[in-house]
C-alpha cells in the first residue's frame, strides 16, 4: 500500500528529520499547554506575583501554540512520506475528528488571544475563557494521540471500517485510546514549562523591571515544577511500558534504554539544582532537549517494532531519487537559520534591557545579510524556472 | 484505496473546497500586507509622522490574529482535508513533492517567527532594525506563495513530469507563471481591503483618509493588473481545460467573478475619493465580495482539472489512470478491468468481493462511492447527488428489474468516457451490471 512513486531521498534522512521536527513540536505543545495552565492558575490564586507571571504567561502561550503548530506541520509531513498507508488509513476511520481538529484548534486558540487580551482580574473577562481554551486544545491532543495510536492496530482496521458487513463511511469514531500513552505526552507539559519559568527567570535577571525577589520566586517555582512532573513522567513512563505488548521486547530495547538513561539523569539533575536553579537555568537546556531527543526516537523504534510484525519497514520503502529537490530544501534550511538567527539574536538581545534596543553594526549586516540571502534564493530560482518553463 | 469518507448534501470535496477557498484570504493578506506596511512604515520615518505607526500597530494585529491563527488553521485544514477527502491524491503530491513543501516550511518559519518579532518590538527596537524585520517577512511571505503555486498549478498542467518524473520539469510547468502573478496582482486587493477595514478604527481622521486613499490605489492597481493576467491564464490553459470552462462552471458562478470585481472597482474608487465615508461595517462588506470573487475563481480553477486530481496520472476518484515510466508506476486500469475493483483494493468487506445475487445491490453501492463518490453525492440531493444524475438521463423506473432496462443503464455507464469531466467506468462486467443495478434503483 505504500505510495508507488516512491520517495525522493533515503528513508533514514526522513526518518531522522520526522524524530527531530516531532520532538521541538512535543516541546512547544508541552510549553503551550504549561504556559496557559499555569497562567490560568495564577489568575485564580490572585496573589501579586501569581498575578504578574500569569499575565507574562498568557502572553507566551500565543507564542508556544504558533510555534506549536509551525513544528507540528513537520513531522505531519514526514509521517505521510514514510507512513503513509497506516497515516491515511487511520485518518480516514476518524475523519470527522481530523476535521474536527481543526475547527477545535481555531477556536481554542481564538479564545486564547481573548484571555490574553482581556483576561485577568483587572479586565473582565472571566478566567473561564483560558480554561475551555485549555479544555479544547486537550481534546485536540486527544485527537492526535487517537490517529497516531489508531495508526499502530492494522490488525483492527477492517474491524473499525466495516460494521455488519457494510462499510461505515461516516468517520465519526476515534477508535482507540491509551491513557498511560497520552499522559506520557501531557505530563511533561509542566515539567517543560518548569524549565521555561526558569529560563524566564534567567532571561530576566538584569531587566530593571523584575525584582529580584520575584525572579527567585519563578525560578524556584519552575525548578520545582520541573523536578516534580518529571518524577512522575518516569512513574507514567513505566506504566505505558509495562502495558506495551510483551511481543515488542521494548524494556530491552537499547535505543529505549539510552532515552531512559537521558531520563533518569535529567530527573537527578533536577534534584540536584534545587537550590539554584537560575544559575543552572541553561545548562537544564541541553539535558532537556537530549532527553526529549532520545524519547522520541525511542518512540519511533517503538513504532517500528509494532509495525514490523506486519512486515512493514521503511527502509524498504521504493526510493525515486531526486537530487535536485533535496538539494533545494537543504540549502533553503541553511538560508532559513541565518535569516531565523537573525530574528532570535535582535529579540534576545532587545528583551533584555528595557531601553531601546540599537543594533550594532555586526547585527545590521546580519540583517541586510538576510536580506540579501531571500532575494538571492527568489532570482537563483525564478532564472532557473523561467530556463525550465521556455525549454520545455 | 484507503476507506472512503462520506459527507451527506456537500460531499468530502467540498469541505476541502470551504476550507480552501477560505484560506485565501489570510493567506494572501499575509502575502500582500507587509508590502503595504513597509511602504507605511518608511514614510512614517522619512516624513516624521509617528502618528502613522497606529495604523501599522492594528494593520500588523490584525496579520497576528487573522493570518497566524485562522490562516495557519486554514491552512493546515486544507492539508487535513486533502488526507481525508482524496488520500491517494495527497500521497501522490507528497511523494513527488515533499522537499517542496519543506522548502515552503523553511518560509513559513521565517514568517511565523517573523510576525510576533515585527508586532512585539515595536518601538523597541530602532527604526532600521524594525523594517529590515519587515522586509524579511515580507519577501519571505511572498516565497511561500512562490512554491506554493508550483504544486497547485502542477495540479492542472503537469508539463513534461508525466513523461520525466522531475521535480522542477513538473514544478515550472504551463500555468505557473501565469498563476502566481495572478495571485501577485490579487494579493494587494486582499491586503488593501484589510487596511481600508484597519483605517476604519484609526481615530486620527488625518491617518485614516491618508492610509484609505493610498491604499484604494493600491486596491485598484491590484484589480486591473489581476484582471488582465487573468487573460494570460486563460490563455495558457490546456485545451481540454478551456472546454470545461465553457460548460462547467455554473452561469452563478461565472457571473459571481464580475460582479465581485466591478463591485470592487467602484468600491475602491468611491474610498479614494471619500475616505471618511468608509465605515467597518462596508469594509467588512467588501471583504465578503472578495470572498464571493474567490470563491468563483477557485472553483472554476479546481473544475477545469476534471476529471483528474493528478492530470496524465490520477482520476479524480484515486485510480491510477497512467503509467509514468520514469517513476516506475504502474497504470491500474488493466488490473482492475481484468480482475475487478472489489478484488483488486483493500478495504473491501469480505462478503462484498465476489458478487452475487445477495449481495448485488450493496457491491453495486460501493462501487458507485468508489468510483463516482469523489463528485458525486449518493444522497437524494446535494452536490451533483446521484439520483438527479440518473434522472437527467431519463432513466425512469418500470415495474421491477427487468433486463432491458438495466442495459439501459449498462449503456450509459459505457457512455460516460464520451463526457470530458467524466471518468471511464473500470471493472468486470458483472461489477458494471452491480453498479447499473444500484444506479437504476436510484431513478423514480
Amino acid at each position: 500500500m505504500q505510495d508507488p512513486m516512491g520517495i525522493p531521498f533515503y528513508a533514514p534522512v526522513f526518518q531522522v528529520l520526522l524524530v527531530l521536527t516531532f520532538a521541538l513540536h512535543i516541546l512547544f505543545v508541552n510549553f503551550a499547554l504549561g504556559t496557559l495552565s499555569v497562567s490560568i492558575y495564577g489568575y485564580i490564586r490572585g496573589e501579586a506575583n501569581w498575578l504578574r507571571l500569569a499575565s507574562s504567561l498568557a502572553k507566551a502561550t500565543t507564542t508556544n501554540i504558533s510555534l506549536a503548530m509551525l513544528f507540528g506541520v513537520a513531522p505531519l509531513l514526514f509521517v505521510q512520506v514514510l507512513y503513509d498507508p497506516f497515516w491515511y488509513t487511520s485518518n480516514l476511520l476518524s475523519a470527522v475528528w481530523v476535521i474536527g481538529f481543526v475547527f477545535i484548534m481555531m477556536i481554542a486558540y481564538g479564545l486564547t488571544y481573548v484571555f490574553y487580551l482581556k483576561g485577568g482580574p483587572k479586565k473582565g473577562i472571566p478566567v473561564v475563557f483560558g480554561i475551555v481554551a485549555l479544555v479544547l486544545f486537550i481534546i485536540a491532543g486527544v485527537i492526535m494521540h487517537a490517529l497516531g495510536y489508531q495508526l499502530l492496530q492494522p490488525e483492527k482496521w477492517l474491524e473499525w471500517y466495516v460494521r455488519q458487513g457494510k462499510v461505515d463511511t461516516s468517520g465519526s469514531v476515534l477508535h482507540a485510546f491509551q491513557l498511560p500513552r497520552f499522559l506520557h505526552f501531557l505530563v511533561p507539559s509542566f515539567a517543560m514549562t518548569g524549565l521555561f519559568l526558569m529560563l524566564y527567570a534567567w532571561y530576566f535577571r538584569h531587566r530593571s523591571d523584575f525584582t529580584e525577589d520575584y525572579l527567585i520566586w519563578v525560578g524556584k517555582l519552575g525548578a520545582k515544577m520541573a523536578f516534580l512532573f518529571t518524577t512522575i513522567q518516569v512513574i507514567v513512563g513505566f506504566w505505558w511500558l509495562l502495558s506495551l505488548p510483551s511481543t515488542l521486547a521494548f524494556t530491552t530495547n537499547p535505543v529505549f534504554l539510552v532515552a531512559l538513561f537521558f531520563g533518569v539523569t535529567f530527573l537527578f539533575f533536577l534534584y540536584y539544582i534545587q537550590g539554584d536553579p537560575i544559575r543552572y537555568a541553561v545548562s537544564s537546556i541541553p539535558m532537556a532537549l537530549l532527553t526529549i531527543g532520545t524519547m522520541a526516537y525511542a518512540r519511533e523504534t517503538l513504532r517500528t517494532k509494532y509495525l514490523a510484525s506486519f512486515g512493514y519497514t521503511i527502509f524498504r520503502y521504493k526510493t525515486n531519487l531526486d537530487w535536485g529537490s533535496t538539494v533545494l530544501f537543504f540549502l533553503t534550511f541553511v538560508v532559513g537559520l541565518v535569516v531565523v538567527g537573525y530574528f532570535l539574536a535582535t529579540v534576545y538581545k532587545a528583551g533584555k534591557s528595557r531601553e531601546t534596543y540599537e543594533a550594532t553594526a555586526f547585527m545590521n549586516r546580519w540583517g541586510k545579510l538576510s536580506i540579501a540571502l531571500l532575494l538571492v534564493w527568489l532570482a537563483v530560482v525564478v532564472t532557473f524556472g523561467l530556463v525550465i518553463t521556455l525549454r520545455s | 484505496m484507503y476507506p472512503i469518507w462520506e459527507v451527506p448534501y456537500i460531499s468530502a470535496g467540498l469541505v476541502l473546497g470551504l476550507i480552501a477557498a477560505f484560506h485565501i484570504l489570510p493567506s494572501h493578506l499575509s502575502t500582500g500586507a507587509m508590502w503595504f506596511n513597509i511602504y507605511v512604515e518608511t514614510k512614517a520615518y522619512r516624513e516624521n509622522k509617528p502618528e502613522l505607526k497606529e495604523f501599522i500597530k492594528k494593520y500588523t494585529l490584525l496579520l497576528l490574529v487573522f493570518s497566524y491563527v485562522l490562516g495557519s488553521l486554514s491552512g493546515i485544514g486544507i492539508w487535513y482535508a486533502a488526507t481525508v477527502t482524496n488520500p491517494r491524491g495527497i500521497s501522490g503530491l507528497i511523494h513527488n513533492y515533499v522537499w517542496g513543501w519543506a522548502t515552503e516550511w523553511v518560509f513559513f518559519l521565517i514568517e511565523v517567527i517573523g510576525i510576533f518579532i515585527y508586532y512585539y518590538t515595536f518601538d523597541k527596537v530602532d527604526k532600521k532594525t524594525h523594517l529590515t524585520i519587515g522586509w524579511i517577512f515580507a519577501l519571505a511571505s511572498w516565497t511561500t506563495m512562490v512554491i506554493i503555486v508550483g504544486i497547485l498549478s502542477f495540479m492542472l498542467t503537469p508539463g513534461k513530469w508525466p513523461k520525466t518524473g522531475g521535480f522542477f520539469a513538473g514544478f515550472f510547468n504551463p500555468t505557473y507563471w501565469p498563476q502566481l502573478f495572478v495571485r501577485t496582482a490579487f494579493m494587494f486587493v486582499i491586503a488593501a481591503a484589510y487596511a481600508l477595514a484597519c483605517a476604519t478604527r484609526v481615530k486620527d481622521n488625518t491617518v485614516r483618509t491618508s492610509i484609505t486613499q493610498v491604499a484604494s490605489l493600491w486596491g485598484i492597481g491590484g484589480l486591473l493588473l489581476g484582471s488582465l493576467l487573468l487573460f494570460w491564464f486563460l490563455n495558457t490553459l490546456p485545451e481540454k481545460s478551456k472546454e470545461l470552462l465553457a460548460i462547467l462552471p455554473s452561469v452563478e458562478l461565472k457571473g459571481g467573478l464580475f460582479v465581485s470585481l466591478a463591485l470592487l472597482i467602484l468600491y475602491f474608487l468611491f474610498a479614494r475619493l471619500k475616505p471618511l465615508k468608509i465605515n467597518v461595517y462596508t469594509a467588512v462588506f467588501a471583504i465578503i465580495v472578495i470572498f464571493g470573487g474567490i470563491w468563483s475563481l477557485e472553483r472554476m480553477r479546481e473544475m477545469i482539472r476534471n476529471p483528474y486530481v493528478i492530470p496524465q496520472y490520477m482520476f479524480s476518484n484515486q485510480i491510477i489512470a497512467h503509467t509514468v515510466e520514469a517513476k516506475g508506476v504502474q497504470s491500474e486500469e488493466k488490473v482492475i478491468s481484468e480482475k475487478g475493483i472489489l478484488k483488486v483494493f483493500p478495504f473491501i468487506p469480505e462478503g462484498t468481493r465476489e458478487i452475487n445475487q445477495r449481495n448485488q445491490w450493496e457491491a453495486g453501492r460501493l462501487i458507485a462511492l468508489l468510483q463516482c463518490g469523489s463528485c458525486h453525492v449518493l444522497d437524494q440531493n446535494g452536490l451533483r447527488a446521484m439520483p438527479q444524475m440518473i434522472g437527467r438521463m431519463n432513466i425512469k423506473k418500470g415495474k421491477g428489474f427487468n433486463d432491458q432496462e438495466i442495459a439501459q443503464v449498462e449503456n450509459l455507464i459505457d457512455s460516460l468516457g464520451s463526457y470530458p469531466y467524466m471518468l471511464p467506468f473500470l471493472g468486470t462486467a458483472a461489477e458494471k451490471r452491480a453498479l447499473a443495478l444500484y444506479l437504476y434503483s436510484l431513478a423514480k
